[in-house]
């Protein structure tokens, strides 16, 4: 059996549009999940309350297989009179797992900042939402923006779930595909190009992000090696 | 005014700040002296509402810092200058300087620019206003420091030991800027300063009066002129045991004060 990526061609469109469609759930997905997890981050890092509920979602949200959250909202939920149609279960899913794995990330990068950084910000009269907004975040996310790319990037993977509540993303798409064609091997082969192509996008706007909220760390020319002798000071 | 009645400080069993009381009136510049552990820095620390009372009264001009309202108040009043510079890493040097007074006190960006250029200009960091702290000297971020705390234009300047981390030379030069501000502001009354520090012979000719923290106990209030005479400061024997072991530094003695 010779590899003949031409038996996909009148499959080529329901496949794209399947990629399309996983490029979209995610998308929003890791928007969803990157904003939850500022807030279990900072709940996390704080005190009181707030801490303890942050703990108590973080641990139930990663101590439960995804398959089941996605199926509790897609299948459970409606029992109650909450109905969610795939698309936007997939990603209230998505937001939910990605933000209880990436609060914890969030977290450490909030616990690894100087703390006199933020005296100096309090002294100075600035509102606690100025503070969070203007220090705490920006310097918390330089260290912690690349395993939160880690999460993002599992998350992709993850999405190929959602093919099991019936989106028409494209693992599922592929699936169909693969049947009706008795191709395994170029359906696959395309599919793990696709999923390559969509976490190499994440890990690029990764890198980038890390590049912006790290360009205070580039030593202006002529003073290289200044880093390293102010940590010494 | 700053005010400070009876103040009672706890870290767990130890107790740092036993019953201090310290009146700081407009125009002064007072220094608080006393080996390491006494409870200084955590004197600053509770004038400027970073550490909790566990006893006693503290009031900015009648503003009680232990009430989260007036210290909101208090402290547009007053500005910090700290040991480690703690200068926000991710912004330019400009940015450090301009933040608060932009945000706290809402003045227009190109108008609080133009003055954190201008006091940028007068400590000799013209040109490193788009530079981040990390690209600058030990000496060059104090001043920064300096800077960012009288953008605010503060009726109170708190300095805790702000030439502690930095070498005899980058000392110096901090030294003379503050040498400077002290002379000016003791002129026209502007801007009280309460320091923090271990450069007793700097302190000895800026003060108008120095204070002696032992064991969390403030045991002497004089002014200058008093505290170094034999039959003042100089007759308490801790004191005195204190002085003899900070031997002064000719180059920080030297430090050029331009009054």
């Amino acid at each position: 059996m010779s590899f003949d990526l031409t038996v996909l061609t009148p499959h080529l469109e329901p496949l794209l549009a399947g990629a399309l469609l996983t490029a979209e759930v995610c998308a929003l997905g890791i928007a969803g999940a990157f904003g939850l997890a500022t807030v279990l981050g900072l709940a996390t890092a704080g005190r009181g309350w707030a801490q303890r509920l942050a703990w108590l979602y973080v641990d139930v949200f990663r101590n439960v297989p995804f398959v089941v959250q996605v199926f509790f909202l897609y299948y459970g939920l409606p029992e109650i009179g909450v109905y969610i149609d795939a698309f936007w279960t997939g990603v209230l899913a998505l937001s939910l797992v990605g933000g209880a794995y990436g609060g914890d990330v969030v977290r450490s990068g909030i616990l690894a900042i100087d703390p006199g950084v933020v005296e100096a910000a309090r002294v100075g009269g600035l509102p606690r939402l100025d503070i969070i907004r203007r220090i705490v975040l920006p310097i918390a996310l330089r260290a912690a923006i690349r395993p939160l790319g880690s999460v993002f990037v599992n998350l992709v993977l993850s999405s190929s779930i959602l093919s099991m509540i019936t989106l028409d993303e494209v693992t599922g798409t592929a699936r169909g595909v693969a049947a009706e064609t008795y191709r395994p091997f170029e359906v696959y082969a395309f599919l793990l190009v696709a999923y390559a192509v969509l976490t190499y996008a994440v890990s690029l706007g990764i890198a980038a992000l890390h590049r912006h909220l790290n360009r205070h760390m580039v030593a202006s020319p002529g003073v290289a090696g200044s880093e390293v002798a102010g940590k010494g000071a | 005014m700053i005010a400070v009645e009876g103040v009672v400080k706890r870290f767990g069993a130890q107790t740092v700040l036993d019953g201090v009381s310290l009146a700081v009136a407009p125009g002064e510049v007072v220094t608080i002296l006393g080996s390491s552990g006494s409870g200084k820095s955590t004197l600053i620390r509770c004038i400027n509402g970073l550490e909790r009372l566990d006893g006693g009264r503290i009031t900015v001009d009648g503003l009680d810092v232990a009430d989260p309202r007036q210290l909101a108040q208090a402290r547009r009043l007053s500005a910090t200058v700290f040991q480690l510079f703690n200068l926000y890493p991710h912004m330019t040097v400009l940015r450090n300087v301009t933040l608060a007074p932009e945000v706290v006190l809402k003045r227009p960006r190109a108008e609080v620019e133009a003055e954190a250029q201008a006091l940028l200009a007068s400590v000799g960091l013209a040109g490193k206003a788009d530079a981040y702290p990390a690209q600058l000297s030990g000496g060059q971020r104090q001043r920064v420091g300096i800077c960012r705390a009288l953008a605010m234009n503060p009726r109170y300047l708190l300095l805790d030991e702000v030439t502690s981390a930095l070498d005899p030379e980058m000392t110096a030069e901090v030294l003379a800027i503050l040498g400077r501000l002290a002379g000016r502001q003791m002129g026209d009354g502007g801007t009280t300063m309460l320091f923090v520090t271990h450069e007793v012979e700097f302190a000895r000719r800026i003060s108008t009066r120095i204070v002696f923290l032992d064991q969390g106990r403030l045991i002497v209030d004089l002014p200058t002129a008093r505290f170094f005479a034999d039959d003042g400061g100089l007759a308490h024997p801790r004191i005195r045991q204190f002085l003899s072991k900070m031997a002064p530094s000719n180059t920080v003695a030297g430090a050029e004060v331009t009054v």
